[in-house]
């Protein structure tokens, strides 16, 4: 304890003012109450790098712990001399309980396990939604894996080319929109796929992410292989007692989300029914009605938004399947394509899970090292990967427009007479 | 189907595991590096969601009935079976200390029965039953704050407003960023502060950092992106490389295939090397990851590019990618002055010009970009017209233009 | 035809010590193309058995992961 080394870091301090929450006041605090050597060389070479505009880190090739291939990234500072404590300093993905609710006694106790065993750090979570420890030397990762399974009944997440942490929305159990059970779903397919997570199976990375419905928070549409997002198949469920309310002013329009600015008295017409992008409601002014032509209605969720106590997605609910959302590198990033409009969501999730192994298969058979599922998509074309690959039917539902060129690439056995052709029959008709 | 699901999450109880005392020496009794596999438990996965639910939020699963944004930061949802749940929504920085963690569940026992949860952008939601713990809680939350005196818990991040930055690690933790994540999301926030406890938006705005193109959080279907970028190839240590690196792996981590092995001549002695085709390379850091002697950062050279205009939700219009409307601003640590007035001006044109509802992308497409680049007084340059993959996608044509400042008859 | 699983570790073996020469590390993909006659999903659980058996060790890239003997090449650790 005695002899703890700090380090003047002016540039860094800096960011303590300002009305944000100062994550530099916070691992002072921290550091300081604790004499945490660690904390005060992060700080430090943190200052460094603020005065150089540079990292101080390299990469290691650790991945994981004992027979894990994912779950640990590794890190090692490029100043050890100065900053001894840091000289590693790992992360581990810790799986986070589904849509990230806790009890206050289970994160008493990882605190006290990543005093002891780390720095102190987290983050709460990573973008893939792991909540993170960040920071401990490599003789610490065994300890902390055997700490989280005997004490804590928890698990390292994904990464590298495993498949990644699923994550999904708050869904039922705090949202009246959801047409999913968000958890239930991320959680069965997160145990039916804990190979999967924890030891590269794929040519790159897979995730999936689960929203509940079109608004999509958990970015599943940008973010996963696999986009499950929550839709309903029937009509939007009407409550006009409820619509009269809004367009007298007694309720507050999209739940009071627009409350500190006067934006005038809500118009339904000029705010619901001209912006719905499919034109298919229609609001009866003398008998204070509003119609919607469900079989017109796209289910964007811009009326249902704007007033929550007055319209509800249908009852028939479901999910639509979406693949092959990527990060820009290397072929341009990508958003998830529609492959199965509507798919009931049920346990044990068999069809769902029977379209994933014929994705999986195929990928893991002909994926190029690096290549995402969005990227064979590309490459095999979304027609023969719907037809060929998933065995579906094409439908309109795949695309936002046919194909503007005619390029198209006949298979033989489509074609009367097939592609051999006899040349004395053709030169009997045409002398050369 | 879906009762069964109800009646599972009723019956999942919390684990008794977490009451019992944090043993710290446990592990060191069980692991034994000679027979690894001994004692070793793998592949249990996640604890069972349910047991974080409180009570409320259990019994009313799949109940929820409709829900009002009360105050900034601040929903009630009502079931079908009458119950209230007020949810409490407060920014954090991310990166957090377990003290930090402590305190959260020194609020969350006090005021929630000891549950909690955290969002997608890293915001936490406490949740409580009635008004007057609400309004107790709603006090306390406010009360707290750092030495430095920034809030601790600030409350909003609902409707119409800036919510947190989603973001990705920076100098705190990454190999190959160009610049810092915490310190520029504190800055950025630091100066849109009243716009995450505030409804004074057209819209919600969803700002996100990524230190590097590799873009570890979501940031390139964001309102408003904050990119780090490199602009320098590595460097490559000739007299070391062969020492530290193996250069089959080397030639294999460059996703563009821009590396070579060479030969070269240091003191009479031949050294294997590589050399990087400068043209080709895309300043990824792939090569730093598997080769400390080919270091990419570069004070100079690194910076920031602002791309904006993008969306998830399906809302009025498809989900949009961002689009780059400036390639490079400079790397201005520790309050990124530059950066932080770029993304205020961008923000409080689009405040005072978007109608009610639409989304930044979507404002901008209604007047088109040429009309964004001049209200927004943002100079366009040759780097936003794309000349990647799927390039001609952006091009535009038809006659449908404006005439902005742009334009100079010839 | 499916391969007996001791059959396809050994091949696997072969493979990774005839490549450590040059390369130490290899990616999965490597060995399904070495082994064509193997699946990938069969190729995939013996090279996870390999590391179990502590013949083989995983090797980070940053964003994927590789296969290597321990001990040869480019070490897991990196320390100094
Ligand atoms: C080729 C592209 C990518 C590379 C080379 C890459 C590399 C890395 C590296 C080196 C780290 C460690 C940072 C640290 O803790 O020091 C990291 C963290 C992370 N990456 Fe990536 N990454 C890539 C793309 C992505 C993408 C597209 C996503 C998500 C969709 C992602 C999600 C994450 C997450 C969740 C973390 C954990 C840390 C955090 O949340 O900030 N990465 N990545
Ligand atoms: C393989 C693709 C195509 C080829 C080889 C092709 C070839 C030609 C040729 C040779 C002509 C001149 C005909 C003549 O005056 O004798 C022509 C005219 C024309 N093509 Fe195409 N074309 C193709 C695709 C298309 C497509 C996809 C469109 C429209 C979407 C299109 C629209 C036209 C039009 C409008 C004209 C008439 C121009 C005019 O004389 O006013 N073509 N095309
Ligand atoms: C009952 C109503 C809603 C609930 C319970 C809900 C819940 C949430 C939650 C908990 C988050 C993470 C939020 C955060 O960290 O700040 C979130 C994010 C988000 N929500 Fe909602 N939300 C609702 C309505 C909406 C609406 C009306 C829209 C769109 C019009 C929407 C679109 C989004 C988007 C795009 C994100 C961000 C996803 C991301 O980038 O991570 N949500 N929502
Ligand atoms: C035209 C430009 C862009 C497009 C089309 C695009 C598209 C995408 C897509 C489809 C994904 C899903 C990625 C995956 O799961 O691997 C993604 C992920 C991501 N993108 Fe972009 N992007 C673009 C630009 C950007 C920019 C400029 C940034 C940063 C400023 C960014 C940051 C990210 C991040 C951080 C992720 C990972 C999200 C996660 O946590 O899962 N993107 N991008
Ligand atoms: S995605 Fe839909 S169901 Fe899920 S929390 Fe958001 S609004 Fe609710
Ligand atoms: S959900 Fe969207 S498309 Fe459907 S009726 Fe409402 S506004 Fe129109
Ligand atoms: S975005 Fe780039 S620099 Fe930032 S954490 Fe991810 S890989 Fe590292
Ligand atoms: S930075 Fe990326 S593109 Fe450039 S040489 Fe290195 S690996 Fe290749």
């Amino acid at each position: 304890m005695a002899d703890i080394k700090k380090h003047d870091t002016p540039t860094v301090d800096e960011l303590k003012s300002g009305p944000w929450p100062s994550f530099v006041d916070d691992i002072y605090s921290y550091a300081e109450k604790h004499q945490k050597q660690s904390c005060f060389d992060l700080m430090g070479q943190l200052e460094l790098s603020y005065k150089h505009k540079e990292t101080h880190w390299k990469h290691g090739g650790i991945v994981g712990v004992f027979g894990y291939g994912g779950g640990v990234i590794g890190r090692y500072s490029d100043q050890q001399e100065k900053f001894p404590a840091i000289w590693a300093f790992h992360t581990i993905r810790v799986n986070q309980p589904a849509s990230k609710w806790y009890h206050t006694s289970l994160l008493r106790k990882l605190c006290e396990m990543w005093d002891h065993r780390g720095s102190g750090l987290f983050n709460f979570h990573g973008s893939t939604g792991d909540a993170v420890l960040l920071g401990t030397v490599t003789e610490q990762l065994e300890p902390v894996f055997f700490d989280l399974t005997h004490q804590f009944n928890m698990d390292l997440g994904g990464s590298g080319s495993n498949l990644r942490t699923p994550s999904c929305c708050v869904g039922k159990a705090r949202c009246e929109w959801s047409c999913l059970d968000t958890q239930a779903i991320c959680y069965d397919l997160t145990m039916t796929y804990q190979d999967e997570l924890h030891r590269p199976a794929f040519p790159y990375k897979f995730k999936f992410k689960i929203s509940g419905c079109p608004n999509d928070c958990v970015a599943a549409i940008a973010r996963a292989d696999c986009s499950i997002i929550g839709t309903w198949i029937d009509d939007i469920q009407i409550d006009q007692e409820a619509v009269r309310a809004y367009v007298g002013g007694e309720l507050k329009p999209n739940a009071g989300a627009h409350s500190d600015r006067d934006w005038g008295p809500f118009d339904i017409q000029k705010e619901v029914i001209d912006l719905c992008p499919t034109q298919c409601m229609y609001w009866d002014e003398k008998e204070k009605k509003l119609y919607i032509n469900n079989k017109e209605c796209n289910r964007c969720m811009h009326c249902i938004n704007v007033m929550p106590e007055a319209l509800r997605p249908g009852k028939e609910t479901g999910a639509t399947i979406l693949m092959g959302a990527k990060a820009p590198i290397l072929e341009g990033a990508q958003l998830s394509t529609v492959i199965v409009p509507f798919m009931r969501m049920e346990p044990p999730y068999d069809t769902l899970k029977e379209l994933i192994d014929k994705v999986w298969d195929f990928w893991m058979e002909n994926g190029k090292n690096r290549e995402r599922v969005g990227e064979i998509m590309q490459r095999v074309g979304l027609n023969r990967f719907i037809t060929d690959i998933l065995g579906l039917k094409p439908i309109p539902q795949h695309v936002r427009e046919p194909r503007s060129n005619p390029y198209v690439f006949w298979k033989e056995e489509e074609v009367p007479g097939g592609w051999e052709r006899d040349l004395a029959e053709f030169r009997k008709r045409h002398p050369a | 189907m879906a009762d069964k699901i109800y009646e599972e999450i009723q019956n999942t109880q919390l684990d008794e595991i977490y009451s019992k005392p944090y043993d710290p020496e446990l592990a060191e009794k069980l692991f034994n590096p000679q027979k690894p596999m001994e004692n070793r438990i793998t592949d249990i996965g996640p604890p069972h969601y349910a047991q974080f639910f409180p009570p409320e939020i259990k019994k009313n699963y799949g109940k929820w009935k409709s829900h009002e944004i009360v105050q900034p930061g601040v929903i009630k949802y009502t079931s079908e079976t009458g119950d209230v749940v007020y949810a409490v929504r407060v920014g954090t920085p991310r990166l957090i200390t377990s003290d930090y963690i402590r305190e959260v569940c020194d609020i969350a026992d006090k005021y929630c029965g000891g549950y909690v949860r955290w969002t997608t952008r890293n915001n936490i939601e406490f949740h409580v039953t009635d008004e007057e713990k609400l309004r107790a809680l709603l006090d306390d939350l406010k009360s707290r704050k750092h030495p430095g005196g920034s809030y601790k818990f600030p409350v909003g991040g609902t409707g119409a407003s800036v919510t947190n930055i989603v973001h990705t690690q920076g100098w705190i933790h990454c190999h190959t960023p160009a610049i810092d994540a915490s310190g520029v999301v504190k800055s950025v926030m630091d100066e849109l502060f009243e716009y995450f406890g505030s409804h004074k938006l057209p819209a919600q705005v969803r700002v996100a950092l990524a230190c590097c193109l590799n873009m570890c959080g979501a940031v390139h279907c964001s309102d408003i992106a904050i990119l780090g970028i490199h602009r320098k190839p590595p460097l490559i240590e000739d007299d070391r490389l062969q020492y530290v690196c193996e250069i089959p792996l080397v030639v294999a981590a460059c996703p563009l295939g821009a590396i070579k092995p060479a030969t070269v001549e240091i003191n009479g002695e031949k050294k294997k090397t590589v050399r990087v085709n400068k043209e080709r390379c895309m300043f990824c850091g792939n090569c730093y990851t598997m080769c400390p002697a080919m270091p990419l950062a570069d004070h100079e050279g690194d910076g920031i590019a602002i791309l904006v205009g993008g969306k998830i939700s399906n809302r009025i219009s498809p989900p949009k990618f961002s689009k780059l409307v400036i390639p490079y601003l400079p790397n201005e640590p520790p309050r990124w002055p530059t950066v932080v007035k770029t993304v205020k001006k961008i923000l409080e044109t689009y405040a005072q010009h978007a109608r009610k509802y639409e989304r930044l992308g979507e404002w901008a497409e209604r007047i088109g970009w040429e009309k964004f680049f001049e209200l927004c007084e943002i100079p366009f340059t040759d780097k936003s017209i794309d000349d990647y993959r799927l390039a001609y996608d952006t091009y535009r044509t038809s006659l449908h233009f404006k005439f902005t400042s742009h334009v100079e008859p010839m | 035809m499916a391969m007996d699983k001791e059959e396809l570790k050994r091949k696997i073996m072969e493979f990774m010590e005839k490549k450590s020469g040059a390369k130490s590390k290899v990616y999965l993909k490597d060995m399904q193309r070495a082994i064509p006659d193997a699946s990938p999903r069969d190729i995939k659980k013996a090279a996870n058995e390999l590391v179990q058996e502590g013949k083989l060790e995983y090797f980070s890239t940053g964003s994927t992961v590789m296969y290597g003997i321990p001990g040869k090449g480019q070490p897991v650790e990196q320390k100094g």
